[in-house]
């Protein structure tokens, strides 16, 4: 009996014993071909998945490697059905080429003519073929390379991608690397995902996701085109790649509701994409506006369905996603693989933190008790009403207010879903709102204010989720979000989580209505980022108005 | 010697010990004497089953024996088996003449089989009771001819082929074959000798009969020697033959033996053979061979395998306890039955299949009543549960070993082309366990991880007249769900599957002792995370397991099991009767690491809310306005008796009938009203249920052949009853009448008889007043009766003394009788 890190179960996941003294060589040698499911404390879970032996494959390692890793950090005898199956999984993997070809362009080639027969008779396949080329060729239609590589990868065949990309419109781009340096996983992210082509970049918030964008711009040295959750972001983007590129102000196109350029970088936002006017995506032809060397993905967990389907259609050019959490709440993420590409470079946030570039985190659950009059009000409320009354009852808006006052003199955000709700705070706390309705120039205004320290504390709703740079907000305290949604929360943590000047601590307050909806809500939000180490403490809300330590 | 029965009478008892072990079934039930158990032993059926356990070189060296002429001399024997064509010069004319094919000596090679292998086989086929007489006169038994009709594949000498024919047939053939005419009058016996000699050397008949009529003798060649044919007794001529078939026939080279069968002559076999009696003759099985691995990685695999399997079979029917499929009216699972728990146990079918064969066969599970029955885990399961998991093991593998059960036909095809359930009788094969074991001990014997088809091989050469098709199945089934049970790891025998397999009493502990080595150490610690899961870094105890399962949902399992805490979970447990501060009391007790936050106030918030509200059961209530009335009811000590429940002030609940409440209250002198329960909590947990097991589904002792079947203490009770048979028979009542002597003394003398343990003769009057006379041994004189073996009937009787009209003692006591 051996006494490794590593518990192979048979439902595929495995199990690493964090404490252990091999338990780094072995989260090395496994994590090539297992993707890190659950990251709490003591027990980290990664799952094999067909999808991420073909990953390995593709990245060079074989199966006998895969196999070795398992047998030699197991603690138990590995079942040999499971090493069976990693063995016949990996040899499904390149069975299937796409390549270019001299005369036909694409085609689909194969070293298993039985295979071959059984994808060009397959239903979804049919269509995206077009003639035979022989026995073991057949050709494809250059606009269904997306498609049939995602049909082909659930059929189980994943084809090996070896058409290459085109190199796009050259454009020089480099990194302005004055008194400040990539940082080590920011270059490891980019350097792997150029090196494997496409694919997803997975840091948490706060660990500069952006500039591993300019990093993979700098590799390319191509037009590039930059797609962002909304306005505020897209200026924070081209803010960025002013300070940290050789980019200049010309260079850099913005199109979004407000203007419309197209320059050698643009960025667009994902609202603007997919406007439909008369029927039909106006604006999806800014991806055929120039030879795109590039196309970078921010916040790819929210791609909607129709840049999806246009994806599918930009095979032949690189593309990047960046994103925190890969965690769909319509569960897409195979689809953001097949199409975006593979997972290139992960980073778990108790990694980072401990490594220090991302800010520690103390999350805190507040739990308030309804009054009995609130409680009867939400047993009789409608059902579709049950949860936006729960979140929103008087009792926590006293305890944001006692929260907000304990940290007078660090930066706070209020976060909440309900508009009323925060317009009732923002009132309550003397803080300014920003909502959807709020101006772009009110909104960078309110912004720069926050960041300089004019402005402590304010009171944002959804629209601020994703992409504000709030450099020195320490403190967030959530009162409603959008149901059980797991990424929010994560989004919403994140902005607490860059390093902060002080080098302190930031202090995240999820606020609670005990026995409601609104807490069975809050257990499923937290538990992407339970499994990614965050523990929450749990405070009952008399602690707080009583003015205890917590 | 001059039979079969006296040889058989002139063995020892070692001899007659050893036959009996072997061959079983001649002594259910043991016959009156050792006539009665040669006549067995000699009849076709009854040999056929003895055929069936020997290998192929020993069945070889039979249809050798077959095939000359009686009696044998081993050095003959020996010399047609080595290929010695001077071992056949004793082969006498009138059988037989292996040398006479001429193609003796040069057809004929060198065997490498020597004289001793000779000999080990003939004292096999001799201890089997299958070939009697010394090595210079070996015979066969009486009915081994029919048991094996065609030995060596070989067909009757043209002798006996053409003593149907008519003579006129006979001319027909002489005048084709050129012979030199025979008169009208001719014998047909000399007549067939005579073509029994020109078919030793058919070379130019074949030639003349074409090359597609010599294609076909070939294909009989090898045998085995007949075909169908229609019509095949048709006369037919050199001339007005048209068909390859009708060429062969009217040139003798083919016999029709009746009217839809043609047989190849011995003679023409053999000259086709060039002379040869078997193809290749090889004194040792099939080599096994395969990867050899390292012994300990292989139990340990096997070890893990083993582990898994007794969960499973936990799972599966501590899941069939709650919610148990149907019977189906066919007697077995339905499909979707099992589809459903291939998925709910996240394994394949046939995986499946065999789980709950195995559980079935085990005795761990069984059906209900005939009619709408339900599949549950019976009482049995209850014990198992509470063994450890190498004992559990244990007992799940021998009942798969032993069953005769076949799981890997479960969704074949039977032969109705209906697909065969889990569970139905249709999957049934006497062969099963038989050849599993046979499979198992293959592997022991090879020490490697030989392929399917290699151990098929090798079964084909131990056992070569057993099952064929399904034993080629079986062979496949067997390796795949050996792994599974982790008998075998990475194809090879692990040490525990090893010991369980030996003949010892103690193998099922001796297999539990090995695995025990290899299983995973139990632990009982688990690490409790903040993201609400627990994972048992290895197999739990058995207790721990079950506490943790019932407040936490399993989320994965393997080498470790991963528990998830919810709401419903921790509910569950409450439910169960266990309370919030003994959850985190078992909690802090076993957790490794402490407990974190967030689960103590899940544990809370569900126990906070469990039992606020409370549910009774009350069949009537008592209620009035004056609370002072119900004051006085409960202290009314005559009330004690109707388990009146005071829930408020102005309510009493009792769980009285309403009208037996009315009539108690009115005898207090009350008019009344009622409610229920003691206000206590109420366990809510759903009762699984239990069927009662059945009887042994195999039978106690695995199947013949491999494995000494009988307990020897049987085997030597069969033996000497045997022979107290033979005596008996030997000693029938002398003639005459037995002796008279006066009651008294005869009760003396049976006394004295008793205390010598010897025979003695009675005379007897039964209750018809028919006088009879029988020898038996005295064994008891008491209460007006003597109770004696009587040989003869081979059983214990009694008899009323004062209807014994006299007796003599027979012999001095029996000095062999232990």
């Amino acid at each position: 009996m051996t006494d490794g890190p590593l518990i192979v179960q048979s439902d595929k996941t495995l199990l690493l014993e964090v404490d252990h003294d091999l338990a780094d060589q072995c989260r090395r040698e496994i994590a090539p071909f297992a993707e890190l499911e659950r990251a709490p404390e003591h027990v980290h879970t990664y799952r094999v998945t067909p999808l991420a032996l073909w990953n390995a494959r593709a990245a060079g390692h074989d199966a006998e490697q895969v196999v070795d890793a398992l047998l030699k950090f197991s603690r138990y005898p590995v079942p040999h059905a499971l090493l069976v199956d990693v063995a016949d999984t990996m040899a499904r993997y390149g069975r299937l080429r796409l390549e270019k070809h001299p005369m036909h362009g694409l085609v689909l080639l194969s070293t298993d003519h039985a295979v071959l027969e059984e994808v060009v008779r397959a239903k979804k396949i049919k269509g995206l073929l077009g003639a035979r080329l022989g026995p073991d060729a057949v050709a494809v239609h250059p606009s269904e390379r997306g498609t049939l590589k995602q049909a082909l990868l659930k059929l189980g065949w994943p084809a090996e991608d070896l058409a290459g990309y085109v190199d796009g419109e050259k454009h020089p781009i480099s990194l302005a690397e004055d008194g400040w340096a990539l940082r080590s996983y920011q270059k490891h992210a980019a350097d792997a995902f150029w090196h494997g082509g496409s694919g997803v970049v997975v840091l948490p918030c706060g660990a500069g996701k952006t500039i591993v964008g300019a990093a993979a711009m700098a590799h390319a040295g191509a037009t590039t085109l930059i797609l962002v959750t909304n306005t505020v972001s897209a200026h924070q983007w081209k803010q960025e790649l002013l300070k940290r590129t050789s980019l200049t102000e010309d260079e850099i196109g913005e199109y979004t509701g407000t203007k419309k350029e197209v320059r050698p970088v643009t960025i667009a936002t994902y609202q603007i994409m997919t406007t439909r006017r008369q029927g039909t995506y106006r604006h999806l032809e800014l991806f055929d506006a120039r030879d795109w060397g590039l196309v970078v993905y921010d916040e790819v967990h929210l791609l909607p369905a129709p840049i999806f389907r246009m994806t599918a259609d930009l095979q032949a050019r690189r593309r990047l996603g960046l994103t925190a959490t890969l965690v769909r709440e319509d569960g897409r993420e195979g689809d953001v693989f097949s199409l975006i590409g593979p997972k290139r470079y992960d980073a778990p946030w108790k990694e980072m933190e401990t490594q220090g570039w991302i800010a520690p985190a103390d999350c805190v659950e507040v739990r308030v008790t309804l009054t009995d009059s609130e409680r009867l009000a939400y047993a009789t409320a409608e059902p579709e009403e049950r949860y936006r009354f729960c979140a929103t009852t008087e009792t926590k808006s006293q305890v944001v207010e006692t929260l907000v006052t304990r940290h007078a003199g660090e930066q706070t955000l209020v976060i909440g879903q309900y508009i009323d709700q925060l317009d009732e705070l923002a009132e309550r706390l003397d803080a300014p709102v920003i909502k959807g309705e709020t101006r772009i120039r009110e909104r960078e205004r309110l912004f720069d204010a926050f960041r300089s320290g004019e402005i402590s504390c304010l009171v944002v709703s959804k629209v601020a989720n994703f992409s504000i740079d709030l450099p020195e907000a320490s403190v967030a305290i959530q009162i409603s979000g959008a149901f059980g949604s797991r990424q929010e929360e994560a989004q919403r943590l994140g902005r607490v989580l860059r390093p902060k000047a002080s080098g302190g601590g930031a202090r995240f307050y999820a606020v609670v209505s005990r026995d409601t909806l609104d807490q069975d809500y809050a257990a499923h939000r937290q538990r992407f980022l339970a499994e990614q180490g965050y523990a929450y403490r749990i405070v009952d809300a008399d602690a707080v108005l009583a003015g205890d330590e917590i | 010697m001059d039979s079969y029965a006296d040889w058989l009478r002139a063995r020892g008892d070692d001899d007659l010990r050893t036959l009996l072990a072997l061959r079983p079934e001649l002594i259910t039930p043991v016959p009156a004497d050792l006539g009665a158990l040669a006549a067995r032993a000699a009849a076709p059926a009854s040999l056929s089953r003895a055929l069936d356990r020997l290998d192929r070189f020993t069945l070889n060296v039979l249809e050798a024996l077959l095939v000359l002429t009686q009696p044998v001399t081993h050095e003959m024997l020996a010399g047609t088996l080595a290929g010695d064509p001077a071992g056949n010069a004793g082969t006498d004319r009138s059988g037989t003449d292996l040398s006479g094919t001429g193609a003796s000596g040069t057809g004929v090679s060198g065997t490498g089989v020597s004289g001793a292998d000779v000999r080990a086989a003939v004292d096999r086929l001799r201890a089997h009771g299958v070939v009697w007489g010394d090595d210079d006169a070996l015979r066969t038994a009486p009915g081994l001819r029919q048991a094996l009709p065609h030995p060596a594949g070989l067909g009757p000498p043209a002798r006996e082929a053409f003593a149907s024919y008519s003579a006129d047939r006979l001319r027909m053939l002489f005048d084709a074959l050129g012979l030199p005419s025979v008169n009208a009058f001719a014998d047909p016996a000399e007549l067939t000798t005579v073509l029994a000699d020109r078919l030793t050397a058919p070379d130019d008949l074949i030639h003349a009969a074409g090359p597609a009529a010599a294609g076909a003798l070939n294909e009989l060649a090898w045998g085995p020697p007949i075909g169908r044919v229609d019509n095949a007794r048709r006369a037919v001529r050199v001339d007005s033959a048209n068909s390859p078939i009708e060429r062969l026939l009217a040139r003798g080279l083919l016999v029709a033996t009746d009217d839809r069968t043609v047989t190849l002559p011995r003679e023409v076999a053999l000259f086709l053979r060039k002379g040869r009696l078997f193809r290749d003759l090889t004194t040792e099985p099939p080599p096994l061979e395969g990867a050899v691995r390292d012994r300990a990685l292989i139990d340990r695999t096997a070890g893990g395998a083993a582990f898994t399997v007794v969960r499973l079979v936990e799972d599966l029917l501590e899941r069939w306890g709650v919610d148990p499929p149907a019977v189906l009216r066919t007697g077995g699972l339905g499909v979707r039955d099992l589809r459903a728990t291939a998925a709910l146990l996240d394994v394949e079918q046939w995986r499946a299949a065999l789980l709950i064969e195995a559980a079935y066969t085990s005795g761990l599970l069984a059906r209900t009543g005939d009619t709408d029955g339900e599949w549950l885990p019976t009482k049995a399961y209850d014990v198992w549960r509470m063994r450890d998991t190498a004992t559990r093991w244990a007992e799940l593998v021998t009942g798969w070993l032993n069953g005769d059960r076949v799981p890997g036909l479960v969704g074949e095809r039977d032969s109705r082309d209906k697909a065969i359930n889990a569970l139905a009788d249709e999957s049934v094969r006497g062969i099963a366990a038989h050849t599993r074991r046979a499979v198992l001990l293959a592997l022991a014997s090879a020490g490697a991880a030989p392929d399917a088809d290699a151990v098929r091989e090798h079964l084909a050469w131990r056992e070569p007249r057993r099952g064929r098709r399904l034993r080629d199945q079986l062979v496949g089934w067997t390796l795949r769900e050996a792994e599974m049970l982790g008998l075998t790891g990475l194809g090879a025998l692990s040490s525990h599957a090893r010991a369980l397999l030996s003949d010892r009493a103690s193998s099922g502990r001796d297999a539990t002792n090995e695995l025990v080595k290899v299983l995973p150490e139990p632990v009982d610690h688990v690490l409790v995370q903040a993201d609400l899961t627990a994972i048992a870094p290895g197999p739990l105890v058995t207790e721990l397991a079950r506490e943790l399962a019932l407040m936490a949902d399993v989320e994965s399992t393997g080498g470790a099991t991963v528990f998830r805490f919810t709401a419903e979970s921790v509910r569950r447990a409450l439910d169960a009767g266990r309370t919030a501060a003994e959850l985190a009391d078992l909690l802090t007790r076993h957790s490794a690491t402490p407990i974190p936050q967030p689960l103590t106030y899940l544990i809370e918030d569900v126990a906070r809310r469990h039992g606020h509200l409370r549910v009774g059961i009350a069949s009537c209530y008592i209620r009035t306005d004056d609370p002072a009335t119900l004051d006085e009811l409960m202290a009314d000590r005559r009330a004690g008796a109707l388990r009146l429940h005071r829930l408020a002030p102005t309510v009493i609940a009792s769980r009285l009938q309403r009208h037996e409440l009315l009539e108690a209250l009115r005898g207090l002198g009350l008019a009344p009203v009622a409610e229920s329960s003691e206000g206590g909590v109420v366990i809510t947990r759903l009762d699984t249920h239990r069927a009662e097991p059945t009887a042994r589904l195999y039978p106690e002792t695995a199947a013949d052949g491999l494995r000494l079947s009988l307990d020897p203490s049987v085997i030597t009770a069969a033996v000497r009853a045997l022979r107290a048979g033979e005596e008996a028979a030997r000693l029938t009542a002398p003639a005459g009448e037995p002796p008279r002597t006066p009651s008294m003394a005869t009760i003396e003398e049976l006394r004295g008889a008793v205390e010598r343990g010897s025979r003695v003769w009675i005379g007897y009057l039964d209750q018809q007043g028919q006088a009879s006379s029988r020898i038996v041994e005295p064994v008891r004189v008491e209460g007006g009766f003597l109770t004696a073996y009587d040989a003869t009937r081979a059983s214990v009787q009694r008899f009323a003394l004062h209807r014994i009209t006299g007796m003599a003692e027979v012999d001095a006591p029996d000095s062999s009788a232990p």
